[in-house]
C-alpha cells in the first residue's frame, strides 16, 4: 500500500489542479504523438529470414502464420517429445529460420554406405527425457557434424526445373574446367508413397549433401529425428538400440503424435518463406561480382535461377538470387568427412547457397558460422578451406590484390 | 513403512511437542499486546485485507477484482492486446474460537479460465512466537508471494520474478509453524517453517521452454511422497521496514516407487532475499532469488540447472486533495526494474524490463493504474528482441 499521501494546503490547491491539468494534457498530447515510437518498431521486410515472400493471398498468408507457430512451437515431454531427440522444436536449431551455432550442431553417423541404424545411425541423438537413454557415438563408425542450414527459400528451390539444375551438373567435367558437378539422385522414404512414384530415385534438393529430395520428407524427419514426434508419415518412435528395451516406454505420449494436417501445415510454412533481401550493390560490390565471376566463383556458385510453374502462384516465374547449383562437389581433404549420403561420397558437400550471408550475424549474435560444421568464422576463413575442385578458385581469390579480395568478401557478404 | 514417512511423523511429532510447550507456556502468559506483535503478520498478506467484512456472525468475506487493457509488442509486432478481467479473488476468514483462524481464498483468473483454490489455512494459535499452520499454504519463497493483491501492488504486471520463475501465486499443501518475536517497541522479527508437497516434475516435464518452476507447482498430492521445507525469516525494525531471507529444498521426482529405487532423487534448491524500505522520501521494495535444479544427463545442456532473477520497484504518493469530487483521492508514481535468467550457464534465454507507472487512487483500496513498459528478451541463441507494452488496469478491494 503506498504511504499516506501529503496533505495540501488549500489554497494552493487551485493552482495545482490547473498545473495537473496541464501536465496531463501535455504528457497525453505527447503520448499520442510519440506512439509509434513508444512501441517497437518492425525490422524491414527484407531483413529477416522468417518472413513470406511477396504475392501471397491472405488465405495463404494465414497458412504461413499457422505455419508459423507450429514451426516456433516447443514440445514438451508431456506432449511427446523423445524418447530420444536433439532439440525441442524446430526453432530451437534454426536461429530466425536461419542457420544455427555449433552449439546446435547435428552429429551424423554411419559404417560407410550403411546408415547404421542397429547402432542408432544415422544421426546421433544425445538427449534423453527423464527414464530414456541417451545415445553416445559408437566407436568405428564414420561420423559428421553438421550445422543446422538455413530454411528460408526452400519453396522457391523446389521450384526450380530439375531440367535447369541438371543443365550446370557435368560429372565427368567434359568442359575440362576442373569442376564436375554431379546430381544426388536419392531414393524416396516408404512414407513419400502418396507423393513420388516408388523405387524410382529422384533428384536431392535439400540439405549439406542434397541428400533430401523434399521439404515435406525433412520436415517429417526433423520432427522424427530430431525433436522425437512421430507423426502419420513415420508413427513408430526413434529409439536407442542400444539401449534397455525397457526405456523406450518412458515416451508415454500415443503415436503418431502429430497428425499429418500439423506437418503440411509446416512445409506450407517452410515453402512460403522467402530469402532476406540482398544488399545494395554499390560500385565497390559490382566489382567484387566481377572478381567473383573471373575467378570461377559463379560455376558452383551460381548467381540465379528461375522457378517454373508452382503449387503456390507465388513462387512461379520468379527470379531466385541462389548462388548454388545445389551439386554435389568435390570439396577436398579438409572439408571431406569420409561419410557418404545418398550418391554422395565423403568428400562431396552441395553447393551452399550464399544468400542471406548479409543478415547473417543478426540471428547469431554478431556471430558467423559458415561451412557444413561451423569452422569458419569469416567468409575470408570459408573461402581458403575450399579445396578439390573449389581449389583453384580458393588459390586464385588468395592471390587477388588485397583491394579485390575485400571488394569481392563485400559483394558475397551482401548477399 | 518408508525412511520419508519416518521423516515425517519424526516431524510432526516434533512439532506437536514443542507446540504443546508452548500453548502450556502461553496459557499461563499475559498475551504480549506491543504494536510490533499486533500489526499484520505479512503486511499486505493474508491478515491485512481492508474489507473483510463480517457476514454471518463468525465469517468476514471480502475480495478484490482486477481488470486489464493491453497491448504488447515485440520487434513491431503485436504480441497481445486487449481486455482481460485477470483476477476476482474471494477472501474469506473465521475466527473459531479465542486461538484458531481459519483463512481462505479462492480466485478465478484470466476470466475464469482458472479457478484455483490460493489459501485455505488454518492456524492454531499458541503463543506470538509459535503457532501451528496447516493447509493450503501461500509459500514463503520472499515477500511478494506472500502479499501480491493487485491493489497492493503498483504496477499492473506482477514481477517477473514472481510469475516467471518462480510461479507466484504460489501455494502449497503443507504443515508447519509461524511467529513474531518483538524486538523493541516497533522492531520485530517473523518466522515461517513449512513442510510441503513442493515442486513437481511438470516443471521438466511439462515445460517445452526448458526448466520452469511455475509447472510444477500444483501439486495437490504430493506426487513423489517426499516433503519440501521451506522458510522464511523476517526482520522488521519497523512498520514500513523489512528483510526477509528465504529457503527452499525439495525432491521434485518420483524416484521411489513401491520401495524400489526408480530414480536418481533430483532436488529443487530456492534461495531468495527480499527488503522494503523507506528512502529519501521514496518507498522502495525489491527481491532476488537463485534456483538450483538438478538436472537430468539426459536434459543436460537444454534444460537449466541455474536460474536467477530480481526485481527492484520505488513508488511514491502525492496528490491528496487534488480532485475535488473524491476528497480521498490521491497519485502515485513509480518504476520498476527487473530481470530474470532462465539459464544462468547460457548467454541468453534472459530478460530485463523496465516499468514506469502512474496511478489514480481513487480511495486507499482502489487503483486505476497506467503502465509504460520496456523489455529486452534473449533468446537461447542470445539474440535480442525489443519489446514495449502499455497497460491499463482498474482493481478494488471489496
Amino acid at each position: 500500500m503506498p504511504r499516506d499521501p501529503d496533505p495540501i494546503d488549500p489554497s494552493a490547491r487551485l493552482a495545482r489542479r490547473r498545473l495537473v491539468g496541464l501536465l496531463a494534457a501535455a504528457i497525453c498530447g505527447l503520448g499520442l504523438a510519440a506512439c509509434s515510437q513508444l512501441l517497437t518498431t518492425a525490422p524491414e521486410a527484407g531483413d529477416v529470414f522468417d518472413g513470406p515472400v511477396d504475392g501471397l493471398s491472405s488465405a495463404e498468408l494465414a497458412a504461413f502464420v499457422e505455419g508459423d507457430a507450429q514451426f516456433g512451437k516447443p514440445f514438451s515431454a508431456a506432449e511427446g517429445l523423445g524418447p530420444i531427440f536433439n532439440n525441442v522444436s524446430c526453432a530451437s536449431c534454426h536461429s530466425g529460420d536461419g542457420r544455427g551455432r555449433p552449439e546446435n550442431a547435428l552429429t551424423r553417423f554411419s559404417l560407410g554406405l550403411d546408415p547404421a541404424h542397429h547402432l542408432g545411425g544415422p544421426q546421433l541423438q544425445d538427449k534423453a527425457i527423464p527414464g530414456a537413454q541417451p545415445e553416445t557415438v559408437p566407436s568405428g563408425v564414420d561420423q559428421s557434424r553438421r550445422l543446422p542450414p538455413p530454411v528460408f527459400g526452400m519453396g522457391l528451390i523446389e521450384a526450380i526445373p530439375e531440367a535447369d539444375l541438371l543443365a550446370n551438373a557435368d560429372p565427368a567435367d567434359s568442359d575440362g574446367d576442373g569442376i564436375s558437378g554431379r546430381p544426388n539422385y536419392v531414393m524416396p522414404p516408404e512414407f513419400m508413397a502418396a507423393h513420388l512414384p516408388v523405387g524410382v530415385p529422384v533428384l536431392g534438393r535439400f540439405s549439406r549433401k542434397a541428400q533430401v529430395s523434399s521439404i515435406l520428407e525433412q520436415t517429417v524427419a526433423a520432427y522424427h529425428q530430431d525433436i522425437g514426434i512421430t507423426t502419420d508419415f513415420l508413427p513408430v518412435e526413434n529409439s536407442n538400440p542400444l539401449a534397455s528395451a525397457a526405456t523406450e516406454a518412458a515416451d508415454r505420449v500415443a503415436d503418431p503424435e502429430l497428425p499429418a494436417a500439423t506437418v503440411h501445415s509446416v512445409v506450407a510454412y517452410l515453402r512460403m518463406l522467402a530469402p532476406p533481401a540482398p544488399g545494395e550493390l554499390t560500385a565497390t560490390r559490382a566489382r567484387g561480382r566481377d572478381v567473383f565471376n573471373a575467378i570461377a566463383c559463379a560455376s558452383c556458385h551460381v548467381p540465379s535461377f528461375r522457378t517454373g510453374t508452382a503449387s503456390i502462384p507465388a513462387l512461379s516465374n520468379r527470379d531466385v538470387a541462389l548462388y548454388s547449383d545445389l551439386l554435389l562437389h568435390d570439396m577436398g581433404d579438409e572439408l571431406a568427412d569420409q561419410r557418404p549420403d545418398g550418391q554422395a561420397d565423403g568428400r562431396e558437400w552441395r553447393t551452399p547457397p550464399l544468400w542471406g550471408l548479409r543478415i547473417m550475424r543478426d540471428f547469431l549474435n554478431g556471430n558467423a558460422f559458415l561451412l557444413h560444421d561451423g569452422r569458419a568464422r569469416t567468409l575470408s576463413d570459408a573461402i581458403s578451406a575450399h579445396g578439390g575442385e573449389a581449389a583453384a578458385a580458393r588459390d586464385a581469390f588468395l592471390a587477388l590484390p588485397q583491394s579485390d579480395r575485400d571488394a569481392l568478401l563485400d559483394f558475397v557478404g551482401s548477399r | 513403512m518408508s525412511r520419508t514417512h519416518v521423516r515425517i511423523a519424526g516431524a510432526l511429532a516434533l512439532w506437536l511437542l514443542f507446540a504443546c510447550t508452548a500453548a502450556t507456556r502461553a496459557l499461563a502468559q499475559v498475551p504480549d499486546t506491543t504494536a510490533a506483535i499486533d500489526r499484520p503478520f505479512v503486511p499486505g498478506g493474508y491478515d491485512d485485507k481492508p474489507h473483510l467484512t463480517g457476514l454471518f456472525g463468525r465469517i468476514a468475506i471480502g475480495g478484490y477484482v482486477e481488470a486489464h487493457a493491453f497491448t504488447e509488442q515485440v520487434d513491431g509486432a503485436t504480441e497481445e492486446a486487449g481486455f482481460l478481467l485477470k483476477r476476482w479473488n474471494l477472501l474469506v476468514s473465521s475466527r473459531v474460537g479465542e486461538r484458531i483462524q481459519v483463512w481462505a481464498e479462492v480466485e478465478f483468473e484470466d476470466g475464469g479460465s482458472e479457478i484455483v483454490l490460493e489459501l485455505a489455512q488454518m492456524d492454531l494459535e499458541l503463543h506470538p512466537a509459535m503457532n501451528v499452520r496447516g493447509g493450503m499454504l501461500l509459500v514463503p519463497i520472499g515477500r511478494f508471494n506472500l502479499a501480491h493483491d493487485g491493489p497492493r501492488n503498483p504496477f499492473t504486471d506482477r514481477p517477473l520474478l514472481a510469475t516467471e520463475l518462480l510461479g507466484s501465486a504460489l501455494s502449497m499443501p503443507g504443515f508447519g509453524l509461524f511467529g513474531r518475536v518483538p524486538l523493541g517497541d516497533a522492531a520485530r522479527a517473523t518466522y515461517e517453517a513449512y513442510a510441503v508437497n513442493g515442486y513437481h516434475d511438470g516443471l521438466l516435464l511439462d515445460s517445452p521452454d526448458g526448466t520452469r518452476l511455475p509447472l510444477g507447482a500444483r501439486n495437490p498430492e504430493d506426487l513423489n511422497a517426499s516433503p519440501a521445507w521451506v522458510s522464511r525469516v523476517a526482520w522488521n525494525p519497523g512498520e514500513r521496514h523489512e528483510v526477509g531471507l528465504s529457503g527452499y529444498t525439495g525432491a521434485y521426482n518420483v524416484f521411489r516407487t513401491d520401495g524400489l529405487d526408480v530414480d536418481e532423487r533430483r532436488t529443487v534448491r530456492v534461495a531468495a532475499l527480499d527488503a522494503r524500505t523507506t528512502f529519501v522520501g521514496l518507498d522502495w521494495n525489491g527481491e532476488a532469488a537463485a534456483i538450483r535444479v538438478e538436472i537430468p544427463s539426459g536434459l543436460s545442456g537444454l534444460n537449466a540447472s541455474r536460474q536467477a532473477g530480481f526485481f527492484v520497484e520505488t513508488t511514491r504518493s502525492f496528490g491528496q486533495g487534488w480532485f475535488g469530487g473524491m476528497p480521498e483521492a490521491f497519485l502515485s508514481a513509480g518504476a520498476r526494474f527487473e530481470g530474470i535468467d532462465f539459464d544462468r550457464d547460457l548467454a541468453g534465454d534472459s530478460q530485463i524490463q523496465l516499468t514506469a507507472g502512474v496511478n489514480l487512487h481513487p480511495s486507499r483500496e482502489a487503483v486505476l493504474k497506467f503502465d509504460y513498459g520496456r523489455s529486452r528478451s534473449r533468446d537461447r541463441f542470445n539474440n535480442a528482441a525489443e519489446g514495449a507494452a502499455l497497460k491499463l488496469s482498474l482493481t478494488s478491494y471489496f
